[in-house]
């Protein structure tokens, strides 16, 4: 709640600042601080403040964290020269920096020099080999060129010695997804659930990949998920809701019905298709008609 | 069965693809196609497409939402007299110009039921030209599959199957970048986060 908060107060600060209000400095250290990718407004905001001496001296130390910022946004925007002065200005003050190595290299990238960027990347290797950001950027290299397999190389190789980084194991699966390699994903997913057992967003996308799988063992585990993610997130996910649902009609078409198990447990989906209904009769009372006739049409609607 | 066939796309259709992918500049993402086919008589037929459904913005090539999209949209639009005619992607790289399997193997699905599928592919060069040349041909390339069952991009012989239906489409388009229109596109992804988003973006063209 307080990420939802604090993203409300983004939203008022970037209207602020935009209307000439003001808060500039609060607004891109707040962006920064939630990670927002808000490039076109700090490029513009970050910019005027670096170029009024006056501003840029009130900043004391974040002015260098400024001009880092403001270089990845204007990266972003493909303004190009503005990122290279601010790199430029960030390589006198911080001679032999693997940081402003790395903005250096982001360049070469943004620009398309993907061998230049790599040889870059290389150099910094030989002084920090177990520099994180870096082996990344060499997998964001591959990804950029639509280099897949190399990209899902390097990640394993990546994984290997970082194996308790959560992001490479998530990155890869997506990977593995956009080349329908089902089993390798799922396979992602099971060390991120057996890593942190109580994030909701990898037990669904874990029932979501097995049930893309198919096959009535797979569809059993789904559905064992789907529900796992449902005690997780205290009933409010849509995603899971609804996959019990699916699990369930393509369960009983598979086994017509002669599983005992499934009979056994052929509650959870009338109380998700319940739920379903109670959610929307609320929230989205137009698209309701649609959900009863859809459940009725899986004998879902009790 | 693609050669006699011309397809027509509305503008409201042709509009809220583009934002979608403008909206989600660093992903890949997909939608509907709904319309109907018109015999004009003779031998050629056009499929209309008169609107589009956006789909996802995350995970293409994951099953149950897609599942679950289809069943509702194609019931919803079957009061309209209206169904799933084809199928839209655009690639999550800028110089990607391929079809993808995922967006093949969709394509496939739809072509069971509609035989005249039409997959369009999102071509990021035409529309970056857009804001210069001020074209009025559509900033996306049609593939229909062919007797060999796989997709083949049409146009490339010089015929030209693809039409917008009302031919300012692009200058209505470009005013609706501009104005950034495409910040409030709502696909069935944002409506599976969130219900009370409509994935039929009612308010879009107020």
């Amino acid at each position: 709640m307080v990420r939802a908060e604090e993203a409300a107060r983004l939203d008022r600060l970037e209207s602020q600042v935009e209307n000439g209000g003001g808060g500039a400095e609060e607004y891109l250290c707040l962006v920064r601080k939630l990670k927002a990718r808000r490039s076109d407004k700090v490029l513009k905001h970050g910019l005027s403040i670096l170029n009024d001496p006056k501003a840029r001296s009130k900043l004391g130390g974040e002015e260098w964290t400024l001009y880092e910022q403001v270089a990845f946004a204007a990266m972003d925007c493909q303004q190009h020269d503005v990122a290279k002065d601010c790199i430029a200005i960030l390589s006198k003050e911080f001679p032999g920096s693997t940081r402003v190595g790395r903005l250096e290299g982001l360049l070469l990238e943004a620009k398309g020099a993907w061998a230049e960027a790599e040889k870059a990347y290389e150099r910094l290797l030989e002084d920090n080999p177990l520099d994180q950001l870096i082996h990344k950027r060499m997998v964001a290299i591959a990804k950029a060129q639509g280099d897949l397999s190399a990209a899902v190389n390097l990640l394993n190789k990546y994984l290997e010695i970082f194996m308790a980084d959560h992001d490479a194991w998530r990155e890869l699966a997506e990977i593995y997804m956009s080349l329908q390699m089902y089993k390798q994903a799922a396979f992602c997913y099971e060390e991120l659930i057996l890593s942190q057992p109580t994030v909701p967003p990898y037990h669904l996308a874990y029932a979501e990949v097995l049930y893309t799988i198919g096959g009535l063992e797979n569809l059993q585990t789904a559905k064992k998920y789907y529900a796992s993610t449902i005690t997780l997130t205290g009933g409010k996910n849509t995603r899971a809701l609804y996959g019990v649902c699916l699990c369930s009609i393509a369960i009983n078409q598979l086994t017509k019905g002669r599983n005992k198990e499934e009979k056994e447990g052929s509650n959870l989906q009338s109380l998700a298709a319940e739920a379903l209904q109670r959610d929307y009769k609320e929230r989205a009372p137009k698209k309701l008609p649609l959900v009863i006739s859809m459940l009725k049409n899986m004998k879902l609607n009790s | 069965m693609g050669a006699e066939c011309c397809y027509e796309v509305s503008q409201i259709a042709y509009i809220k693809l583009v934002l979608h992918a403008l909206k989600h500049r660093s992903a890949a993402v997909n939608g509907l196609l709904l319309g109907r086919l018109r015999q004009d008589g003779g031998a050629t037929a056009t499929v209309e497409i008169a609107d589009t459904v956006p789909l996802s913005h995350s995970q293409i090539g994951l099953l149950p939402a897609l599942e679950l999209a289809l069943i509702q949209i194609e019931e919803h639009f079957e009061a309209q007299g209206l169904s799933v005619v084809g199928y839209y992607h655009a690639n999550e790289r800028h110089d990607d110009v391929e079809l993808g399997n995922a967006a093949k193997k969709i394509g496939d699905h739809i072509f069971r039921y509609f035989p005249r599928a039409a997959v369009l592919l999102l071509d990021n060069k035409k529309l970056e030209r857009l804001q210069s040349s001020k074209g009025r041909d559509p900033v996306v390339q049609l593939y229909t599959r062919d007797s060999s069952k796989s997709w083949r991009q049409t146009g490339s012989d010089g015929s030209n199957q693809l039409t917008l239906k009302e031919p300012a489409a692009n200058v209505v388009l470009l005013d609706y970048i501009s104005s950034e229109k495409w910040q409030e596109i709502v696909d069935f992804d944002d409506h599976l986060d969130d219900i009370s988003k409509d994935w039929l973006n009612p308010g879009l063209f107020n």
